[in-house]
């Protein structure tokens, strides 16, 4: 069930990124005369204003393996422009696991906000570019309570059925990312961007039963350290 | 004159290609690779060590213990020779394991010593992918002295570690 689950979310990836990168819209901006005939900059003072205005991002696939697998996230971002070239980012978000596996009988609940604060930098050159390629961090924290539930464990050598539940286990994480993205304008204020995030956690209470399966906002304890967001962005 | 074209292609352009083929991969890969984080050493057993006069047990040892299900007896241990330790299942949730040492000693005697082991259970989850456990905290142990001189617990932890043995067990010496 969860494996199928993976590999829908991994078409659907497959579908957006590539609707993305060979949409015909892009291409012809990649084309366009007006990018290709733009003159050259000479290296002048920067007369740019400090507040350049702020974005507002929305994670379209947290929310896809939200709504295709057992967990997921809705993560949303508010992200101001300075100077073209600084950008600090409040993320929020909820993340949510309700997963239950058919060969162990356990079902794993949870459901809390997470927040990372963080700085990215745009790296171009040209900072003023439509596109830009970014380089930063976050530290993130959160805070939840999570149940694990079963019908019940057979006693293999003294027989019966021994219980098995833990029930509003307290748990709590704070961890900081490494992370890299490309944002491409679409169509006026509209954007989509990539995200790529290393993960590395700092401090942690697993709640005394062993481990806690899904983090909001980290995911999977155990997995990859690697995760990433698939951005929609509103530009103002 | 296509050539030229092809070179002149903005630089920046095949970077943001790349740039985002790269990035596309690497949200495939995230998004499609699931993988099972459950330990490879995942038995919780009890580890009970020779200590004493008799660290290699000559004698034949086997133990076995009474299900709660039916009452009927199962072996946990048959018949043994030449062990300077052994190791020895925990239910699951019982408050405390009644163990039955059987002791064939070289001699054919026989004695059978009633263990006793008292433990707290834990419930120990590692995700929902992996079977569930139980870990135990022991409290205490009692037992008759036909064959076993005495037993000290040593390691009140019982985990997938059974490195470290629980149990130190004397074996009274005979010639």
């Amino acid at each position: 069930m969860m494996l199928h689950n993976h590999i829908s979310i991994f078409i659907s990836a497959i579908t957006i990124s590539l609707s993305l990168l060979w949409s015909p819209d892009i291409n012809a901006r990649q084309i366009s005369p007006k990018t290709k005939n733009r003159p050259t900059t000479k290296a002048i003072a920067d007369t740019t204003a400090t507040f350049r205005g702020f974005e507002v991002t929305f994670d379209l696939l947290g929310a896809a393996q939200m709504w295709l697998s057992d967990y997921g996230q809705y993560e949303t971002a508010l992200r101001v422009d300075i100077k073209d070239k600084y950008f600090p980012i409040v993320e929020l978000g909820y993340g949510k696991a309700d997963a239950k596996d058919e060969s162990t009988n356990l079902h794993y609940k949870t459901n809390a906000p997470y927040i990372r604060i963080g700085l990215d930098f745009n790296l171009l050159k040209n900072k003023h570019d439509i596109y830009r390629l970014y380089g930063g961090f976050r530290y993130a924290f959160t805070s939840y309570k999570f149940d694990v539930t079963s019908p019940g464990v057979t006693d293999p050598v003294w027989g019966g059925i021994a219980p098995y539940s833990a029930k509003d286990i307290q748990v709590h994480y704070q961890w900081i990312e490494a992370v890299a993205g490309v944002d491409v304008k679409i169509s006026g204020p509209i954007h989509l961007g990539w995200s790529i995030r290393c993960r590395r956690r700092l401090f942690h209470n697993d709640g005394g039963i062993g481990n806690t399966w899904y983090v909001p906002g980290f995911g999977k304890q155990g997995g990859s350290r690697l995760g990433g967001t698939f951005n929609l962005i509103f530009q103002f | 004159m296509e050539t030229k074209k092809i070179k002149k292609r903005s630089g920046r352009e095949r970077t943001f290609r790349i740039v985002t083929i790269v990035t596309l991969l690497a949200g495939v890969l995230l998004t499609g690779c699931s993988s099972l984080d459950c330990p490879y050493e995942n038995r919780v057993y009890t580890k009970y060590q020779l200590k004493g006069d008799v660290k290699m047990l000559l004698d034949t040892l086997t133990v076995t213990t009474n299900r709660i299900s039916d009452g009927s007896d199962t072996i946990l241990l048959n018949q043994a020779v030449k062990i300077d330790s052994f190791e020895l299942p925990m239910s699951y949730a019982n408050a405390q394991d009644v163990f039955h040492f059987h002791i064939k000693r070289t001699d054919k005697q026989t004695f059978t010593d009633t263990v006793i082991v008292n433990k707290k259970d834990q419930t120990h989850f590692e995700s929902v992918d992996c079977n569930p456990a139980y870990f135990h905290t022991l409290t205490g142990i009692s037992y008759t002295t036909h064959a076993i001189d005495s037993i000290v617990i040593h390691n009140t932890q019982v985990n997938y570690d059974a490195s470290q043995p629980h149990f130190y067990i004397y074996f009274r010496y005979h010639d």
